[in-house]
């Protein structure tokens, strides 16, 4: 298995955009620390600057009352206004959380939305390369198990991948913890969601390789799990489609991967501090994703080169 | 019993699809460790199928088999293997001694000889000079001469290899046989799939011959060239009478003396008897009547004449 490991490491760094992804990333913290000007005052943001341009005009606004369609206050329960500090999705109420909590709930994002798909991209054709012709002949006849192999080869990536999110993540917390003396771990949890649904995602890249032998096909597929898990993930959706249908919706909603609910919400949620609703959408794509796994392990087993 | 390198029960395969593919029938298969062993048989007649269920990449339908006594389904069975795949493929962007240090790691080779055997082999197949440059800048042929030493870097006791002189100039060639008769030399069991039947026949001490996946010749060279019962006969000229007498059995050949090592006024006769006792008989009476004798051969066919006509019974039906 560490021999694998190995290769596949050496591969993906002879693979540049491997190399091109940590660019990217100390790209983004690199800006973050320069381009983001935050001045904190007695622990308040007095202001904050992006690029020299002045992007906040003070506390006023999250303390302006949320006004309705007539232009009235929006009252709450008890009957006093809602401010628009009442709508972040966290808790924390000054603009100084709000700044930074925003900078991190985007970079977690932007990590999840995109860092995800960049890195299937970059790495989705290696398990099916196990199976090439020539290369497969000379792996799977040393005194190893098949298991080992595909093993190797798997912790290669997820060893990759959780490096790069960590360098990322752990960078970006840094940067904005040091500029604006706040300190928030729970955006390190993000870490977990977003790596947590990268093994998930390329749990589908392994099982599709493995039984197809072919990296493009292996990508194609699992951006069409990601599109039709989007689609499912609409709430609105099983109301619109017709009775034969619904449950065809629901049981597909279940089964898929929850990419769309655990971007849209519990990333956003573990970024910026706030209340984590429910672990459902993560632990069901966590099941879905050992499914995977679990097939793909076989079938390289069982699978005649 | 002799310690057997490969053993096969019955072992099949069976490919599915509309007809299913029978790529192997059930064969029965023993050799002999320190054996030299060539496998030969037209496109098609299940040569790389049986190479695959012996080294595990791919699974029998039915039947057994065994490296060295263990089962082909255990990982280990392959510790004491080296394999030289047809059209192997490197990792390009490795040297070719990273190549053979990962390789040796993957077959359980201790790290501290890692080295040493890497330097050793690449010097052995020529490419001490190369040892530092990226497989991706290679030849075919320092390929293959990458892929034999990336086979014999376990020190194996069974090296089973595919077409070995596949893209390899004539120098290159004579040494990979050399390298095999060293092999074969050391007590290591060789293993030999290729198309070039004149090579088989000078190294391999054994051969066998698939058709359709069936074993239709299994023997030593000797013996499956041996062609019937017929021998060339090299003699001082018989008297006329004995000519006469013996003209059923014993026909002219040609002048021994265009023969090398012959000397001259010896003549070469074919001989062509039912059994050995006639022979013996025949030889009698020339003795009786004054011939001597020089040298008496079985007559052989060359591998390619065997493989050509085991092949052509196929064609014919």
């Amino acid at each position: 298995m560490t021999g694998l490991f190995l290769l596949t490491l050496r591969e993906l760094s002879a693979r540049k955009v491997v190399v091109g992804l940590f660019v990217v990333a100390t790209i983004v913290w690199v800006a973050m620390a320069f381009a983001l000007q935050l001045d904190v005052v007695d622990g308040s943001l007095a202001g904050a600057r992006l690029f020299g341009q002045e992007t906040t005009d003070g506390p006023s606004d999250l303390d302006a009352p949320v006004l309705d369609a007539d232009g009235q206050p929006v009252l709450d329960e008890n009957g006093q206004p809602i401010t628009e500090a009442d709508q972040l999705p966290f808790e924390s109420r000054s603009l100084l959380e709000s700044v930074v909590f925003g900078a991190q709930a985007f970079v977690a994002g932007a990590g999840y939305w995109i860092g995800i798909v960049l890195a299937l991209f970059a790495t989705g054709g290696l398990v099916a390369a196990l199976s090439e012709r020539g290369q497969v002949d000379v792996i799977l006849t040393k005194p190893i198990s098949r298991s080992a192999v595909l093993a190797g080869r798997l912790l290669a990536v997820m060893a990759v991948m959780l490096a790069l999110t960590t360098y990322l993540f752990g960078a970006v917390w840094l940067v904005m913890s040091i500029k604006s003396g706040l300190w928030n771990p729970r955006f390190l949890l993000a870490i977990g969601a977003v790596f947590g649904m990268f093994a998930v995602v390329y749990g589908v890249v392994t099982l599709v390789g493995v039984w197809s032998g072919s990296g493009p096909l292996s990508f194609i597929v699992t951006l069409g799990v990601l599109f039709v898990s989007l689609i499912l993930a609409i709430p609105t959706l099983q109301e619109q489609v017709s009775a034969v249908w619904r449950p065809v919706v629901w049981g597909g909603y279940h089964v898929l991967p929850k990419f769309g609910s655990v971007g849209t919400t519990l990333v956003p949620q573990l970024a910026t501090g706030g209340a984590v609703g429910s672990l459902y959408p993560l632990l069901s794509s966590f099941a879905f994703g050992a499914v995977c796994y679990a097939l793909a392990f076989v079938l390289f087993s069982r699978k005649d080169f | 019993m002799p310690d057997l390198a490969i053993q096969t029960s019955a072992l099949a395969k069976t490919y599915g699809g509309r007809p299913p593919v029978h790529a192997l029938r059930p064969l029965d298969l023993q050799i002999a460790a320190g054996e030299t062993f060539g496998l030969l048989g037209p496109n098609g007649a299940g040569k790389t199928t049986l190479v695959k269920l012996l080294l595990g990449l791919a699974h029998p339908t039915e039947g057994t088999a065994a490296l060295f006594g263990r089962p082909v389904t255990e990982p280990q069975a392959r510790q004491p293997v080296g394999y030289l795949p047809e059209g192997h493929r490197f990792p390009t962007f490795l040297s070719a001694r990273e190549t053979l240090r990962l390789f040796a790691q993957m077959s359980g080779v201790a790290p501290a000889e890692r080295d040493t055997r890497a330097t050793e082999l690449l010097a052995l197949v020529r490419l001490a000079g190369a040892g530092e440059r990226k497989v991706g800048t290679f030849s075919k042929g320092m390929l293959q001469r990458l892929g034999i030493a990336q086979a014999l870097m376990s020190r194996p006791r069974l090296v089973i290899l595919d077409e070995p002189t596949d893209g390899v100039d004539p120098v290159g060639r004579r040494e990979i046989r050399t390298l095999i008769e060293a092999l074969r030399d050391d007590g290591v069991t060789v293993f030999l799939n290729s198309h070039l039947l004149s090579e088989v026949e000078r190294v391999c001490t054994r051969v066998a011959i698939l058709r359709d996946g069936v074993l239709v010749r299994d023997g030593s060279v000797a013996d499956l060239t041996r062609q019937g019962r017929a021998w060339h006969l090299t003699s001082t000229p018989f008297p006329p009478e004995t000519a006469a007498a013996l003209a059923e059995a014993v026909a002219p050949e040609r002048a021994a003396g265009t023969t090398a090592g012959a000397t001259d006024g010896l003549v070469r006769s074919l001989v062509t008897l039912p059994d050995r006792p006639a022979l013996n008989a025949v030889l009698d009476r020339l003795r009786a009547d004054g011939v001597e004798v020089e040298a008496v051969e079985p007559v052989r066919q060359s591998l390619e004449d065997l493989f050509v006509e085991v092949v052509g019974e196929s064609d014919q039906g």
